[in-house]
């Protein structure tokens, strides 16, 4: 049965009950059927599971789902509300999209080092992704699809 | 020997200019790059992997494997298992209803072993309950009593007559051989010989989603989901392990995270005992392994020893090799009968050798089983041929493109298995393009001035080259499916997996090409083995080669007929009708044109036929394994890569500051992809060269994760990287396409120890150069 949570989810208040042990990444891809989140490598080595928990990208494969209640969590399905963030579509443009299991971790770490930084060097944005693995694109057009995201105005960001 | 040439259809960039009254510059698809129409879902998170699509009525299978290298089972105790709430059944070899056999060339390998375990790791038994804690649970506590036997981790231990037998008839799995004209006379002809030892090592594919597959019961039949290079492939194991007929067995290739090769040889395993669990428990279950799992259990890339011995005439010709292979296939042969004779054929280098003496064994040893990843076989022997051809030149005093140039295969040339290249032989342009992208002449003297100080660099080059398709006489097809609708737009079944690569995505431009219609009105379903021709699997760079030419095939038949058709809707004669954005009209009159919607409604009002089923059969030849001469692959990819490096001398440490890497890939479908394709095997050569090695302690892997496993993150990767595109198209394939994937990786490892040795004067021999190697070596270069 476990404890009810209550937290806003991509912009709409859940409810939710969850185990004191439940990690965040299930809770989100059994229980809110959002499996955008992946499961890589289950223990904070790989990224694939980031997603924005009041704001800041956190592993959701070390976060025990008790600890967002009453907290905001964005999720890869819940960036784009009305449009596409600057950053999904410079990855679809630059091709920066090979198997796609990296992709929704890359692109949340990508949008909250842009909301920090609206113009990161392109040093700075290999530190910030240094975190997040990808084995198929060598990360060529990631990284230029991040450059170009941030040369835009980025007033949402 | 013979060499007769099977007849088959021309089908090049001709064939397909004439046959759709165009020029190649009027593609409106082929050759140019394009968005990934199946990346929008990816960036919001939509696209549905295997673990994507469990529901709540899926059962979870865990599998109990072995604590032991080599060991009798005496017992597998499962009752205190049984007990636990939750648990369904425990599942082990007595219960498998078919054949309890997975072997791919060689029966070797049970399905889950039953009389003896001969790695760390082996599957024992399956655990099947309700939810993945009660199966973990079960795992821990089922008993499994060995009977522990010495154990051989080394393969020239292994070959010792007195070294513990892995399998009964001996350690050698099998042999390669290649006899070609006068070695001895060949070296007598030297001016300069040179001959050294190469050890490459294990490495882990690491893609990021694991291996996972769901087995549905239903009807008398059953239903598998699940990341995998081959769906056709799968649902023969399926049918071998479960007794089920292969009609009963229908196979969904979902998308993968990642496979390179990896998933080739482990989606059959997996898949196969999903499927046992589900029709013994009569429930949906799934198997997912856990990122230790994979690290673990899943096959790797052979180890490798080679001593390699070569010699040249001082005007820079070769005059002969003699190589001796040993290829560590671990606990069981697997792919290992391809994997040798790749890298048997390919040993010599793209280059012109007359005189070839080369012996390749694969050999057995009680570490998790080698097979397919990314250059099958080809990485390990290019790092040794590329090494050796640095030396040469450096030893004749010429500059190392040059020496290439010298020796590089040509149309009218033969390989080292004396096959006569008829056409599509892009080596010597794809080095010089590379080499001017890289400016080679200049940066290699301009380097030399990084020589003082602790940091030095140095430029190196290495080429290689990689047969498409399947090896020797191996007979290869792929099929297609083209259904126009009735409304004009196109259902297009193929059995070619997405693995991130696209071919599929390939396939669906060629098939809108030919119809001249918009890429968008193509709709690509979902392989499966139920609905989809069998397109054979996605490995050895053919998903878009042969894949696409059966695509191509059938919308060919469709095209024609859609002629036809429109020929007697506009009342024009067939050749003056043309297709072309979605219409048909008549040359002589545009404006008597026909909607393709209309087109497509016609042709069933009419009676013509709506749906076309294309076949490609690769052509053959003759090939004698006892000699290994004769045809080895119908055609190859060759590739130059061209490497700058800095070295710390204090540290070790290598890193690749920039890195040009140029293959002849027949015809670019679409350069993006192939851009794409390259980049990301150029980032896991780095890795392969650098970085990565599975580490054993008396057969139990000790670096089973990202954190011990490394491999390239965004920070390790060169920050400038060029990639070269050359075309020489191949006269059978669609527009003349030839393969691409895997061509990158392979001589990224030896341009990366050449451009060392530029660098330090170093050379190592020994994959992978980490910092502890370089140093060593440098202060043994001292002494």
């Amino acid at each position: 049965m476990g404890k009810k949570i209550s937290f806003i989810l991509n912009g709409v208040k859940r409810e939710v009950y969850v185990e004191p042990n439940e990690l965040l990444l299930n809770v989100l891809r059994e229980k809110m059927g959002l499996t955008g989140t992946k499961y890589g490598c289950g223990i904070g080595e790989c990224g694939a599971c980031t997603v924005l928990l009041n704001g800041n990208p956190v592993l959701s494969c070390l976060t025990l789902a008790m600890d967002v209640d009453g907290k905001e969590l964005v999720t890869i399905e819940g960036l784009a509300q009305e449009e596409l963030q600057i950053i999904q579509r410079t990855f679809l443009e630059e091709g920066a999209v090979q198997c796609g299991f990296c992709t929704p971790g890359i692109i949340i770490m990508a949008k909250s080092l842009l909301k920090n930084k609206t113009n990161p060097t392109e040093e700075e944005i290999r530190e910030y992704l240094k975190g997040n693995l990808c084995r198929c694109t060598g990360y060529v057009n990631i990284v230029k699809s991040i450059k170009r995201a941030a040369g835009k105005a980025c007033k949402k960001c | 020997m013979t060499e007769t040439r099977e007849v088959t259809a021309e089908r090049g960039p001709f064939f397909f200019k004439r046959e759709l009254g165009k020029e190649e510059g009027e593609y409106k698809l082929v050759g140019r790059e394009i968005e990934r129409p199946d990346a929008f879902s990816k960036i919001m998170g939509l696209t549905k992997f295997t673990a994507d699509r469990l529901t709540e009525d899926v059962c979870f299978g865990k599998i109990v494997r072995s604590k032991y290298p080599h060991a009798l089972i005496k017992r597998v105790i499962v009752d205190e298992a049984l007990q636990i709430k939750g648990v369904l059944a425990v599942i082990t070899a007595k219960d498998v209803p078919g054949e309890n056999q997975i072997g791919y060339a060689i029966p070797d390998q049970p399905l889950l072993a039953d009389k003896k375990v001969r790695y760390i790791g082996e599957p024992i038994a399956i655990v099947v309950a309700e939810n993945e804690y009660a199966a973990e649970k079960g795992v821990e506590a089922v008993k499994v009593e060995y009977d522990p036997l010495p154990a051989v981790f080394d393969p020239l231990e292994a070959l010792k007559p007195e070294a513990p037998k892995v399998h009964e008839k001996g350690n050698v799995a099998l042999t390669t051989i290649i006899r070609k004209g006068d070695v001895e006379k060949g070296f007598k002809e030297a001016d300069v010989v040179v001959e050294n030892i190469y050890y490459t090592q294990r490495q882990e594919h690491a893609y990021l989603e694991p291996e996972a597959a769901i087995a549905y019961p239903e009807g008398d039949g059953i239903r598998v989901v699940l990341c995998t290079q081959s769906p056709f492939l799968v649902r023969e194991f399926v049918s071998r392990v479960t007794g089920y007929s292969q009609s009963k067995i229908k196979v969904i290739g979902a998308p993968a995270g990642g496979a390179f090769g990896g998933k080739d040889d482990m989606g059959p395993m997996v898949a196969s005992k999903a499927a046992l669990a589900a029709i013994i428990t009569k429930k949906p279950v799934a198997i997912i392994l856990d990122k230790e799992e994979t690290f673990v259990a899943s096959n790797k890339r052979h180890p490798a020893i080679i001593r390699y011995k070569s010699g040249a005439t001082k005007d820079g010709k070769l005059t002969a090799v003699e190589i001796e292979i040993i290829y560590e296939t671990g606990a069981y042969a697997n792919r290992s009968p391809f994997v040798l004779w790749r890298a048997t054929v390919h040993s010599a280098g793209p280059y012109v050798v007359p005189n070839a003496k080369v012996d390749g064994k694969s050999v057995y040893t009680n570490k998790v089983f080698s097979g397919s990843f990314r250059g099958f076989g080809d990485p390990q022997i290019h790092f040794a041929a590329e090494q050796q051809m640095d030396e040469l030149a450096e030893k004749l005093g010429i500059d190392p493109v040059e020496f290439r140039l010298r020796n590089v295969l040509k149309e009218g040339t033969r390989t080292v298995c004396n096959q006569l290249l008829e056409e599509s032989v892009g080596m010597e342009e794809t080095l010089k393009k590379v080499a001017e992208a890289a400016n080679w002449k200049k940066k290699r003297e301009e380097l030399k001035k990084y020589r003082k100080g602790s940091k030095v660099r140095g430029i190196g080059v290495a080429c290689a080259y990689h047969g498409i398709s399947t090896s020797r006489g191996v007979p290869d097809w792929s099929a297609a499916a083209v259904l126009l609708n009735e409304d004009g737009t196109i259902t297009y079944r193929s059995t070619i997996t997405r693995l991130g690569q696209g071919s599929l995505i390939g396939h669906a431009k060629i098939v809108a090409e030919i119809l001249d219609i918009p890429l968008e009105w193509v709709h690509i379903e979902e392989p499966d083995t139920s609905a989809s021709p069998n397109a054979r699997p996605t490995h050895g760079s053919r998903g878009l080669m042969t894949g696409g030419t059966a695509a191509a095939d059938a919308a060919l038949k469709l095209r024609r007929t859609l002629i036809k058709l429109a020929s007697e809707l506009l009342n024009c004669d067939e050749k003056n009708v043309k297709l072309e954005n979605g219409k048909a009209f008549c040359a002589l009159d545009p404006s008597n044109k026909i909607e393709f919607s209309e087109l497509a409604k016609e042709t069933y009002q009419r009676g013509y036929q709506p749906a076309y089923y294309g076949f490609y059969f690769v052509p053959r030849r003759y090939f004698d394994p006892e000699t290994g001469l004769g045809v080895a692959y119908c055609v190859y990819t060759y590739i130059a890569n061209i490497v700058e490096v800095e070295v710390d001398k204090e540290t070790g440490e290598v890193k690749v500051l920039e890195a040009y890497t140029g293959a002849d890939v027949g015809k670019a479908i679409d350069p993006g992809l192939i851009e794409g394709q390259m980049q990301g095997a150029l980032a896991q050569g780095i890795g392969y060269a650098i970085s990565e090695e599975v580490a054993f302690n008396d057969g139990k892997i000790i670096n089973p994760n990202y954190t011990d496993y490394i491999i390239p993150t965004v920070k390790d990767v060169p920050r400038k990287v060029k990639v070269v595109i050359i075309e020489k198209p191949y006269s059978s394939t669609a527009f003349g396409a030839k393969g691409v994937a895997e061509a990158a990786l392979i001589p990224t490892a030896p341009a990366i120890a050449n451009a060392v040795a530029h660098a330090t004067g170093v050379r190592v021999r020994n994959l992978p150069l980490t910092k502890e190697k370089v140093c060593f070596k440098l202060k043994e270069g001292k002494k």
